[in-house]
């Protein structure tokens, strides 16, 4: 961290303030880990507590009772691996659909240009501006009967693929990093006798990398945390993705089987940020917007 | 030239791959729309509806509400259920379909008939029969069921087929009722020094009895009730009624509870949640969370029908022996429900006769299906529970004498609820939009030490009418 | 679907400007290339278009149609203004946008400032810096149902944890969702918590921007700690900052999760019943799609005012 910020490096080399700034750090760190890592410890911990002592007034920071059972019990009885299975599908389909068809859609408008290119961008920008949940009504009266095709879509994964790939906000983003790139090398390209898909495929993708990251990633974490359409376009509880699941089973089982499901169902993502959290944040930050 | 038509045909199929991407995505969307309508004849049956069904007929139906997994011993019952249904009938394949947790929750109910994605059978409340009629989703059943297909209809509680009567005509057939009674925790009873044979049969015995058992300290609460997702008007209505009040007057088009009735009710709620503090800090509570407090001794009694004991036993693990059950207190009247399987409108009378005779089977047979007590004792479940209480003479007379004969419950847990029957009452109109606006009294005066009685009902009043202004 | 959420709240790379098209009017044969050059370009885009027009264009005007329109029995009917009028006599009608303006106050003060506080201090320190975003980011990816639970029962008045450590500082026992003066407040906390993160490692990147020299020369000009931030800090990241902002506001009114999982959704005597969840309660309880869209419709409209000004600051940010 070699860059000057706020505080001048001067001031920290003091010995006040040094230990001014020890002072804080210790305090923010632990104040920190309290506040994000405490709830999952607690989390955590309850579920190994027996069903008396999930419950008891006070609480108990250590668990008393030890039941691994709960974490297997939970498994079984809500059937987690399917839902994290069902939720996994629907999001890297989702993924799927929105590299192919936001990146054409994003690289046609940015770089082939057709007429009317404006006038659907700006359509396609305007429904940022309208809440999603506002749709939520008639955009699920759709589902239920899309017109011309006459599907419903109810219970099949095109209910959460088909609307992702209306994410303007992806569009826009893409959009806006194929317009940085210089015009004189796709020109170039275009001299080699280069059909526009391969441009897209050979040049302007491999340049795009940190783009298409942050892409995926928003993709991904959608369809993950989507709640109230999932809840009402996949009622068939074997079809459910795990935040519903969860939800539906929630006043089903005792308190501590609870608990340990949804430890169970933190601990795919925490693992997956974990190991790829470099690229994550990389990817989060990369090209941040300079104010 | 080469390198333009090159660039062509790559162009060409990269516009191809796109759009036929999108294509086939719409196209190819499943056919779940279509592939249970349709009446043709699958089958090879008769094509009177009167007559009962061929055993020759070969025919699949699909069914909800079938035991999830944490229900193990309903679902066994269920797959051997089948597998003697198959021995009459052997070419009817029953494909259940189960939900873990609450099986029927209004908002997926309404997405499931909007969408017509109900099963061939579907499961209901008692109460859902109008808005399953605004969306045409039953089949009208008058001529399928008769002393044939059903031998035992004469024995049924007609006020429970009335029910699932509407002008005249049949669209469902009853799985269980319930009249709603006063469930109490033994353990904390004895321990407080409560006769566990003798629950309160009024509001102040019970106000003293939960202050009492709230006394034992450890985070106990005396009563509990529901204040949330529609769960708490419910209660409230069965409190209403049980002090012989009303939810909605004689003509369906007015509020009749904020009157001094309600406030009764309302003002015995706040004195035992304020005043002696014997109704648990929690509130906010919907339909569970109850069972999961008395279930591990936190809780001394709350309303519930007597189902909540099997529930309780499979899925938190309680021993049913610990429960025991007092009618409603007041009695004047007690919140009578109940659910059944409706058949969906348009699939084919061979269906419809599959559907008729799997459900007669199942739930309405003495001696077999749900009532073979016999085998539910085996299988470890609560066996002596007055519900489903649907039969009358004769098989009223069978059935009991089995439940008692092979009772698992002791019956002197029950003996005040069974010695002292109360009058079951309806549900009101439009219940799920009138028990929301009651949720708010509940969670009014649970959660709010200073809350304004009248101000809360008058509040709900007003919505309620305006709810029935609006039908 | 493709809500602005606060994860979402990227924008895209550094700036360049567009070079103009110089190709485009070369003479002869133009009309056959320029066909193509656009047949091409639709193919590229006919894909995502279609989604729209299904999924988003045609919802919009179905929206306004059926706000006008009711049906029975499988019928439907025009009935003009009767369904705005069944939800402006809604006694839950004017609760639901009182809640939703406080939801909207509570999230801004919390979900806004604190990332932003947050970011600063993180920005400052010259060890952990890592460790800290890692912990800051860690609930976003949590399965929101999952962290909601939690804090259900961190909540509980009874055997939760939250009143329990709290005690140890001297804070008096609260019941958090169930006082009806602090239910809201208590949802704001829990979706900051599940939230911040995202919102919080823009501004860290935004910071990171900020040249230092013109810190330097604000000390050179004897300004102190709150006014470097006032004069430095802030206007550098104005333009984030309002961007941000208003991807709040908008999100914010459509809270939905948090208050339904937390409190029911309607909350004690009402006090978490946003107008979010009055559109989901007369749609998906009540079977009337008409008034669930009319309040849509007003929904819209309030919104459109936040949402021309989004327009106007995003245009802004692009040239």
């Amino acid at each position: 961290m070699s860059t000057r910020t706020l505080i001048s490096p001067a001031q920290l080399a003091r010995p006040r303030g040094k230990a001014l700034y020890w002072t804080v750090f210790t305090v923010v760190v632990g104040g920190f880990t309290l506040v994000f890592l405490g709830p999952l410890y607690w989390l955590i911990s309850s579920g190994f507590k027996d069903t008396q002592e999930v419950i008891r007034t006070p609480p108990t920071l250590v668990p008393e009772s030890f039941e691994p059972d709960n974490y297997r019990q939970a498994w079984d009885v809500m059937d987690l691996a399917g839902l994290l299975g069902n939720t996994l599908y629907y999001a890297f389909g989702a993924l799927a659909f929105q590299l192919v068809l936001d990146v054409a859609a994003a690289y046609s408008l940015s770089k082939l240009r057709p007429v009317f290119g404006k006038a659907i961008l700006g359509m396609m920008l305007a429904t940022l501006m309208i809440p999603a949940t506002v749709l939520v009504v008639p955009q699920y009266l759709t589902v239920l009967d899309v017109p011309i095709f006459e599907r419903n879509l109810l219970n099949t994964p095109w209910a959460i693929w088909l609307p992702s790939v209306t994410n303007a906000f992806n569009i826009f983003l893409l959009k806006r990093f194929f317009d940085s790139i210089p015009k004189e090398l796709l020109d170039a390209a275009a001299m080699d006798g280069a059909s526009p898909m391969r441009t897209l495929w050979s040049i302007v993708l491999p340049i795009s990398r940190p783009i298409l990251g942050v892409v995926s990633i928003f993709a991904v974490v959608g369809v993950w945390k989507d709640f109230l359409w999932p809840m009402l376009t996949l009622p068939d509880p074997a079809k459910q993705t795990l935040n519903v699941g969860i939800y539906s089973l929630s006043s089903g089982v005792p308190v501590n089987v609870l608990i340990a499901a949804l430890t169970i169902a933190s601990v795919p993502t925490l693992l997956i940020f974990l190991i790829f959290q470099r690229n994550i944040m990389s990817g989060l930050t990369a090209g941040g917007l300079k104010g | 030239m080469r390198s333009a038509r090159f660039r062509r045909t790559r162009r060409a199929s990269a516009v191809a791959l796109v759009s036929a991407l999108t294509l086939t995505a719409l196209a190819a969307c499943g056919t779940s729309s279509s592939d249970n309508d349709g009446g043709a004849s699958d089958g090879g049956g008769s094509s009177d509806p009167s007559a009962p069904l061929d055993p020759k007929t070969k025919v699949t139906i699909t069914i909800d509400c079938m035991p999830p997994a944490a229900k193990a011993a309903e679902l066994k019952e269920w797959k051997e259920d089948v597998k003697e249904f198959n021995k009459t009938y052997p070419n009817v394949t029953i494909e259940g379909r189960s939900t873990p947790g609450q099986c029927l929750e209004p908002p997926r109910f309404t997405a499931m008939l909007k969408a017509k994605s109900q099963p061939d059978v579907f499961y209901t409340y008692f109460t859902d029969l109008p808005q399953v009629l605004d969306h045409d989703g039953a089949e009208d059943i008058t001529a399928y069921v008769n002393d044939k297909t059903v031998p035992a209809l004469k024995d049924i509680d007609p006020n429970v087929l009335g029910t699932l009567k509407h002008d005249g005509k049949l669209y469902g057939l009853p799985t269980s009722n319930y009249t709603m009674g006063l469930l109490i925790n033994r353990k904390l009873f004895k321990q407080a020094g409560l006769d566990p044979d003798a629950p309160p049969r009024t509001w102040a015995e019970v106000r003293t009895a939960a202050k009492k058992i709230a006394d034992l300290g450890d985070g106990i609460a005396g009563f509990g009730e529901y204040s949330a997702a529609n769960t708490g008007g419910w209660h409230f209505t069965a409190q209403m009624y049980s002090i012989g009040g009303e939810i909605v007057d004689a003509s369906g088009k007015k509020a009749a509870f904020n009157n001094e009735l309600g406030k009764q009710v309302v003002k015995n709620l706040r004195a035992m949640r304020w005043e002696d503090d014997s109704m648990g800090k929690t509130q906010l509570l919907k339909w569970g969370d109850l069972q999961k407090q008395i279930a591990t001794d936190k809780l001394g009694m709350f309303l519930a029908a007597p189902d909540d004991i099997a529930y309780m036993a499979q899925q938190l693990g309680a021993k049913y022996e610990n429960f025991g059950m007092g009618p409603i207190p007041g009695e004047k009247a007690t919140l009578a429900g109940g659910n059944s399987y409706m058949i969906k409108k348009g699939i084919s009378s061979d269906k419809i006769k599959a559907a008729v005779a799997w459900l007669n089977f199942k739930n309405l047979t003495v001696g077999k299906g749900q009532f073979d007590w016999e085998r539910t004792k085996a299988d470890g479940l609560p066996v002596g529970v007055p519900q489903p209480n649907f039969w009358l003479n004769e098989s009223k007379t069978k059935d009991d004498a089995a439940r008692s004969e092979h009772a698992t419950m002791p019956v002197e847990n029950f003996k005040t609820f069974m010695d002292n029957p109360v009058a079951g009452k309806a549900e009101p109109p439009k219940a799920q939009e009138i028990y929301k606006v009651l949720d708010n009294v509940m969670s009014g005066v649970l959660t709010n030490k200073d809350a304004d009685v009248d101000k809360l009902l008058s509040t709900a009043e007003s919505q309620v009418n305006q709810i029935l202004a609006n039908q | 679907m493709s809500a602005p959420s606060l994860t979402q709240s990227k924008a895209g790379p550094p700036r360049h400007s567009q070079p103009r098209e110089t190709s485009r009017a070369t003479p002869g044969g133009s009309f056959a290339k320029s066909l193509r050059r656009n047949l091409t370009a639709h193919g590229f885009l006919i894909g995502a278009v279609l989604c729209f027009a299904f999924f988003s264009w045609y919802p919009m005007v179905r929206e306004f149609f059926l706000a006008f329109q009711k049906t029975e029995a499988g019928e439907t009917t025009w009935v003009g203004l009767d369904n705005l009028r069944t939800v402006f006599n809604d006694p839950a009608f004017w609760q639901a946008w009182r809640n939703t303006l406080l939801f909207t106050v509570l999230a801004l003060v919390l979900g806004f400032v604190v990332p932003f506080v947050v970011a600063i201090v993180i920005n400052e320190f010259h060890h952990g810096q890592g460790y800290l975003r890692l912990l800051v980011y860690l609930p976003v990816m949590l399965p929101p149902v999952a962290s909601v639970l939690l804090f259900k029962y961190l909540y509980d008045p009874g055997y939760g944890l939250l009143n329990e450590v709290l005690g140890i500082f001297g804070v008096p026992e609260q019941q958090w969702l169930q006082d009806a003066d602090l239910s809201m407040l208590s949802v704001v906390i829990a979706a900051t918590w599940m939230n911040m993160g995202g919102a919080a490692l823009i501004y860290l990147a935004a910071l990171q921007s900020i040249p230092g020299e013109l810190y330097e020369a604000a000390e050179l000009d004897g300004a102190g700690l709150l006014r470097k931030i006032w004069h430095v800090t802030i206007p550098q990241t104005r333009l984030i900052l309002s961007l941000m902002l208003l991807m709040q506001i908008i999100a914010t009114m459509q809270v939905f999760v948090e208050p339904f999982l937390l409190t029911g959704g309607a909350g004690p005597e009402g006090s978490t019943t946003t107008v979010v969840y009055l559109i989901y309660q007369y749609a998906f309880n009540f079977n009337n799609y008409g008034a669930a869209a009319a309040l849509g419709l007003l929904l819209l409209v309030l919104l459109a005012g936040f949402s021309a000004a989004y327009v106007r600051l995003s245009r802004a940010e692009d040239e």
